[in-house]
C-alpha cells in the first residue's frame, strides 16, 4: 500500500512538472479556426497567445464557423448580429485583421458532413497560406460542446490535406496552390481529463494579459453580465463581506472588472505552475512532429544554404 | 447487452481451451493506408508470418492522394502494386483492397465499413488481428481513426450471430478473434501508460522486431510512390523556409531509400526505448488473458 501511495505521489509530481516554454515558430500569418464568436478569448486560450503573435509581427485571420445564434438572450437573429459585432471588437482589440464567418447553424453542426466543412477550411488555408493554425484540440476529452468537436475534427484534417494536390483539385484550377500548415497550437480545458495534453507554456507579458482581458469582456452578450455581478454582490453581502474595488461601480462595470480579474488570475496561475509570471498552455505541434522517425534527423541536418 | 458479453466470454473460453500453434495461426491486418501498418506494425507481423502464420492484409483506402505530381488514378494504381509488393516482402498471402478513396473515410458509413471488415474476419477466421488504434492521440491521418473504429467494432460483431444474418446463411459463421493488437506510429505522448485497470482493457505491449528490421525496411522501401511524395514534401517545406537537406539535394531513388531507412530505424529505436531490444514496435494488446477474468478461468 505504501509503494502504491508513493507511486501515486510520484505520478502527481510528474504531472506537476513545469512545461517547457515554447520556442515560437517563425512565420507571418496565423489563422484561428473556431466555431464561435468568443472561442479565441476564453480562459483556456487563445487571447494571450494572439496578442503575443501580433506583438511579434504576425498577421491574423479569424474563421468563425458557426453563427452563434444560441449564445445570448436576444433570440436567434439578434444573438447572431450582436455576437458577430462583439467578435469583431474582440479581434480588433487583439490585433486580428480579418474575420470570416462560415455561418453554420450554431449547435446544429453534427449533421454537417465533415468533408464539407473541411473543404471550406482547405480553401481558406490555400487562400491565406497560414504558417500557424490555432484551434481546439480534436483529441480533447469530455468537451460537451458539439461545435468544438466538429470544427476541431474538420480542422485536424484540413491543415494537412490542404497540402495535397489531389485534394480538391478544383482549387488549383482557380490558381490556388497546395499548402500544408506547418505549425499548430491546440487548446482544450486542462481540467477535462487526459485527452488534451499540453506540451508547452507560452510566456505572456502584462500588456498581452491586458488585451486578453479586454477581448474577453468585449463579449458582453455572453460574459460580464450585470446579473452575474448582482449575484456575487448578494452573496458577499449575505456573508458580511465587500470588495472595495467594486464599490461605486454599476453592475455592468462590476461584472467587467470581475471577468478581467478572472482572466488575470487564470493567466497568472498557468504561468506560476510553469515557472513564469503569466502564461497559457497548449499542445504545440512542430513542423515535423507528424514524422516521429524523421523529426530529429531533419532538425539536426537541415541547414541554411 | 449483458447477454452479448456472456456470448463473447463463452466463445473466448472455448477458443482459449484449444490454442493453435503459431505455425497454424491466421493473421489479419487491417490498415487504413499503405504505409501505416508497415511503419507501425510491419516487424511484428513479419515475425509472426516468418514463424508460419498465414497472413491477410486489408487495405481500406486506395491511397490515391499520396503522390507528387501524379493524378489520383495513377497514384491509386501504383499504390496498389507497391502495397502488394510490400505485403509480399512481409510474408502476406493476400492483399484485399477495399478501394475507399483516401482521405474520405469520414464520409463513409461506419456500419458499411464495419460489415465489410466483419465479412473478411468471418471468411478467414484469424486468431490474431492487427488494427489501427483509434484511441491514439495526435495521429494526423484521420482515416486511421475511422478505420480503427470500424475494425474494432467488426471484431466484436464478427463473433455475434445476430449481426448480418445473411453472412451466416452464406456459410460465414460467427468468429471471435482471440488476440487483438492496436497499432499506431509513436506520436501519442501517453502511449506507454497503462490504459486502465479493467479486465477488458487492452494494455501496452512492446514487441522485439530486431530480427525483422531488414525485412520491414525492404517492405517500407517498396512503397516508392508514397516515399517519393514524402521526400519531395520535406524538401519543399525546407526550401520554403530557406533551408536544405544535403540528403535531398537530388531526390533520386538512393536518397529516398536512405530517408526511408532513417525513418524505419528511428521508429524501431523509439519503440525499443526502455527495453533491452535494439528495435521494437509498440502496441496495445488484448489477448485471452485480458478478456477472461481470473475468476472465470479458475
Amino acid at each position: 500500500m505504501r509503494s502504491l501511495a508513493l507511486l501515486a505521489l510520484l505520478a502527481l509530481e510528474a504531472a506537476a512538472a513545469p512545461l517547457p516554454a515554447v520556442k515560437m515558430p517563425s512565420g507571418r500569418l496565423f489563422m484561428v479556426i473556431q466555431p464561435h464568436h468568443d472561442d479565441h478569448t476564453t480562459d483556456y486560450g487563445f487571447g494571450g497567445l494572439i496578442a503575443r503573435l501580433v506583438d511579434e509581427g504576425w498577421r491574423g485571420v479569424y474563421i468563425r464557423a458557426s453563427n452563434d445564434e444560441k449564445d445570448g438572450a436576444h433570440g436567434y437573429a439578434l444573438n447572431d448580429q450582436i455576437n458577430l459585432k462583439e467578435c469583431l471588437e474582440a479581434c480588433r482589440i487583439l490585433g486580428i485583421e480579418r474575420v470570416h464567418s462560415l455561418n453554420w447553424r450554431n449547435d446544429y453542426m453534427d449533421p454537417i458532413p465533415t468533408q464539407e466543412l473541411r473543404a471550406q477550411l482547405i480553401l481558406l488555408i490555400r487562400l491565406y497560406r497560414p504558417d500557424l493554425v490555432l484551434g481546439h484540440d480534436p483529441w480533447g476529452h469530455y468537451d460537451r460542446n458539439p461545435d468544438h468537436r466538429k470544427v476541431a475534427w474538420a480542422m485536424a484534417e484540413a491543415v494537412w490535406m490542404a497540402g495535397y494536390a489531389g485534394v480538391h483539385p478544383e482549387h488549383l484550377a482557380a490558381g490556388l496552390k497546395p499548402h500544408r500548415v506547418p505549425y499548430l497550437f491546440l487548446k482544450a480545458r486542462v481540467d477535462y481529463g487526459r485527452g488534451h495534453e499540453p506540451n508547452v507554456v507560452v510566456e505572456l507579458n502584462e500588456s498581452q494579459i491586458a488585451r486578453k482581458q479586454k477581448a474577453y469582456s468585449a463579449h458582453r452578450n455572453v460574459y460580464a453580465s450585470p446579473a452575474m455581478a448582482r449575484a456575487i454582490r448578494k452573496q458577499l453581502a449575505a456573508e458580511g463581506l465587500f470588495v472595495p474595488e467594486l464599490e461605486g461601480l454599476n453592475d455592468q462595470q462590476a461584472a467587467v472588472l470581475i471577468e478581467e480579474w478572472y482572466m488575470e488570475w487564470i493567466s497568472r496561475k498557468r504561468g506560476e505552475e510553469n515557472g513564469l509570471r503569466y502564461g497559457e498552455v497548449y499542445w504545440f505541434r512542430d513542423e515535423f512532429d507528424h514524422l516521429p522517425g524523421l523529426k530529429d534527423y531533419l532538425r539536426e541536418n537541415a541547414v541554411q544554404p | 447487452m449483458r447477454g452479448l458479453c456472456f456470448s463473447l466470454l463463452a466463445a473466448a473460453v472455448a477458443l482459449a481451451a484449444a490454442p493453435r500453434a503459431a505455425a497454424q495461426k491466421t493473421l489479419l491486418v487491417i490498415t487504413a493506408d499503405q504505409t501505416d501498418y508497415v511503419l507501425a506494425a510491419g516487424g511484428a507481423v513479419a515475425a509472426m508470418m516468418a514463424q508460419g502464420a498465414t497472413g491477410y492484409l486489408i487495405r481500406v483506402t486506395n491511397d490515391e492522394k499520396d503522390s507528387w505530381d501524379l493524378a489520383p488514378e495513377e497514384t491509386a494504381r501504383r499504390a496498389r502494386m507497391e502495397s502488394e509488393e510490400a505485403a509480399r516482402i512481409l510474408g502476406f498471402r493476400e492483399v484485399i483492397s477495399l478501394g475507399y478513396r483516401a482521405g474520405e473515410l469520414g464520409g463513409v458509413s461506419p456500419t458499411e465499413l464495419r460489415d465489410r471488415l466483419m465479412f473478411y474476419i468471418r471468411l478467414h477466421r484469424p486468431e490474431v488481428l492487427f488494427i489501427p488504434n483509434p484511441y491514439a492521440h495526435y495521429v494526423e491521418v484521420l482515416d486511421r481513426f475511422y478505420a480503427g473504429q470500424a475494425a474494432e467494432e467488426a471484431r466484436r460483431a464478427a463473433a455475434l450471430e445476430n449481426f448480418q444474418p445473411p453472412f451466416a446463411i452464406a456459410g460465414l459463421k460467427p468468429h471471435l478473434v482471440p488476440e487483438l493488437y492496436y497499432y499506431a506510429q509513436p506520436v501519442d505522448p501517453r502511449r506507454r501508460e497503462p490504459e486502465g485497470p479493467a479486465t477488458f482493457v487492452p494494455q501496452p505491449k512492446v514487441v522485439d522486431i530486431t530480427p525483422m528490421i531488414e525485412r520491414k525496411l525492404r517492405a517500407a522501401k517498396a512503397l516508392r510512390t508514397a516515399n517519393y511524395s514524402l521526400a519531395m514534401r520535406i524538401r519543399q517545406r525546407l526550401e520554403e523556409t530557406g533551408r536544405r537537406l544535403p540528403l535531398l539535394e537530388t531526390v533520386n531513388e538512393a536518397a529516398v531509400e536512405k530517408l526511408v531507412e532513417i525513418n524505419v530505424r528511428k521508429l524501431g529505436e523509439i519503440g525499443a526505448q526502455g527495453t533491452r531490444f535494439k528495435y521494437a514496435e509498440e502496441f496495445h494488446y488484448a489477448g485471452p488473458e485480458y478478456r477472461i477474468p481470473k475468476s472465470y478461468r479458475d
